[in-house]
């Protein structure tokens, strides 16, 4: 039976440093190094460092966009509350406009009703005189023809005028 | 029984191996080609795969695929790549400074080196291939081409120590010009305290990388070999009792413990790997050009 590990093993030791052994590790370890330096750090170091970029850009432009966004509110809520107030200087300038405008209608509609009224008045006092003085005519004319025919006789316009304003002067009396 | 797998010695399962079939190949009277060397490969291939897979899911798509193309797709990428941000970040940053970019390739080339090979470790490839070998054909031979931890053979640690010691020294020069060199040597020390100061420094920059190697194969020696004997509990007690009873407990007993041992051997895994690249970032660090330590002296001067 062929056993050439333990067979080796009474001459060997764990300290024991082999040259061959050591020459390989430093060439395969250099090997490795020079294709890793090559092809594998460049790339990783590139892409954590476009990564690290990346972020760093994104935040800086959160950021920004953070501020631009808070001076825009800002801003709007400034404008917000120019607006408000011209607003509200709009509905008080509206309300006294309607106001000014509602007392001179109001007034205007007293003042002509008055107008109205007093040409009412006159007209009814002018149809009730003219009534008046008509319903004396009729009657002293009636009076007068009532008079003549029970007098039979002709009563002059003397006669008539006294008569008739001593008929006025009762009728007023009366009133 | 298994030859392979009864070695009534845990350091066998342990120590490396010439691959099935090599054993007649030597050099310098030792074997050639051997399991450890094989699983390096395997490890360095794994390691560029995974990476470069993952490289290609963290790269920003295109722009057709719109916001999406910022996300990374897949677990392992994303793993990979939050692996990746914090090793920049929170560890190599603030011990390199503004050198972080020029070592980044390197540490994390060396993190997941030795992360690979210390995972691949603790899958029992080899065992596996033996047993594998051993259903399929009916040879005696224990065949098995690559397996076992890489990183507990003192011969790989100390070939990555060197790897870093070269790169510290290297940047030392460059950073620090010869003068600056030398002088860190010295140790900032007066310098009635060179003879003393100077031995210690000049030693200093050989045990720390060699401090490095014995760690990572110390740890990694120490784990393998604990779970080697949990494992093998059940065969001493076969072997000592031939009840299959009392084998079967021992071995139930056994195999818990030896489950529990590799979540802290899986811990274990990275922490040494990480060690290992950040401790190399350190002594990069150490030995480089410090302004405010410049400014610091001129103004004492």
């Amino acid at each position: 039976m062929m056993i050439p590990f333990i067979a080796s093993d009474s001459e060997a030791s764990v300290v024991d440093v082999q040259l061959l052994t050591l020459g390989t590790a430093i060439v395969v370890f250099i090997i490795f190094f020079v294709l890793a330096a090559k092809f594998v750090w460049p790339q990783i170091l590139k892409g954590l460092d476009e990564r690290d970029q990346k972020l760093r850009d994104d935040l800086d432009s959160a950021e920004e966009a953070r501020k631009q966004a808070k001076s825009a509110l800002a801003e709007y809520e400034e404008e917000l509350a120019k607006a408000r107030t011209e607003a509200g200087e709009l509905i008080t300038k509206a309300r006294q406009a309607a106001k000014a405008a509602a007392e001179e209608l109001r007034s205007n509609n007293t003042r002509e009703l008055a107008e109205m009224k007093n040409a009412a008045t006159a007209d009814i006092n002018a149809a009730k005189k003219a009534a008046i003085g008509e319903l004396h005519n009729e009657a002293s004319t009636l009076a007068v023809a009532i008079a003549s025919r029970i007098l039979d006789r002709e009563i002059s316009s003397e006669d008539q005028q006294t008569l008739l304003s001593e008929s006025l002067a009762e009728l007023g009396q009366t009133k | 029984m298994f030859p392979f797998l009864a070695s009534n010695n845990p350091i066998h399962h342990i120590l490396d191996k010439p691959i099935s079939g090599t054993e007649h190949i030597t050099l310098l009277g030792k074997p050639a080609l051997t399991m450890h060397m094989a699983s390096l490969i395997i490890a360095a291939t794994i390691a560029f795969i995974v990476l470069r897979c993952a490289a290609k899911r963290i790269s920003i798509g295109k722009e057709s695929e719109g916001t999406d193309r910022y996300l990374t797709k897949g677990r392992l990428s994303q793993i990979i790549e939050v692996i990746t941000i914090y090793m920049r970040d929170k560890v190599i940053q603030p011990v390199l400074g503004h050198d972080t970019n020029k070592f980044l390739p390197y540490l994390l080339s060396l993190f997941f080196f030795i992360l690979v090979c210390n995972i691949l470790g603790m899958i029992p490839f080899a065992d596996i291939q033996v047993v594998a070998g051993k259903i399929t054909e009916s040879s005696e031979m224990d065949w098995a081409f690559f397996g076992g931890t890489a990183t507990s053979n003192l011969g790989v640690t100390v070939g990555l120590a060197i790897v870093s010691f070269f790169v510290i020294q290297v940047h030392a020069f460059k950073s620090l010009g010869i003068g600056g060199w030398a002088h860190h040597l010295t140790g900032g020390a007066p310098l009635y305290l060179l003879p003393i100061m100077f031995p210690i420094e000049f030693m200093g920059m050989f045990i720390k990388p060699a401090a490095l190697a014995i760690r990572l194969f110390a740890n990694m020696v120490a784990g393998h070999t604990m779970l080697a004997v949990l494992t093998m509990f059940g065969m001493m007690a076969f072997s000592a009792t031939q009840n299959w009873l009392l084998t079967g407990s021992i071995e139930a007993v056994s195999v818990v413990a030896a489950v529990c041992i590799s979540f802290l051997e899986l811990f274990v895994a990275f922490l040494q790997a990480f060690i290992f690249m950040f401790l190399t970032a350190v002594f990069i660090g150490q030995m480089s050009h410090h302004d405010e330590h410049e400014a610091h002296a001129e103004a004492t001067h």
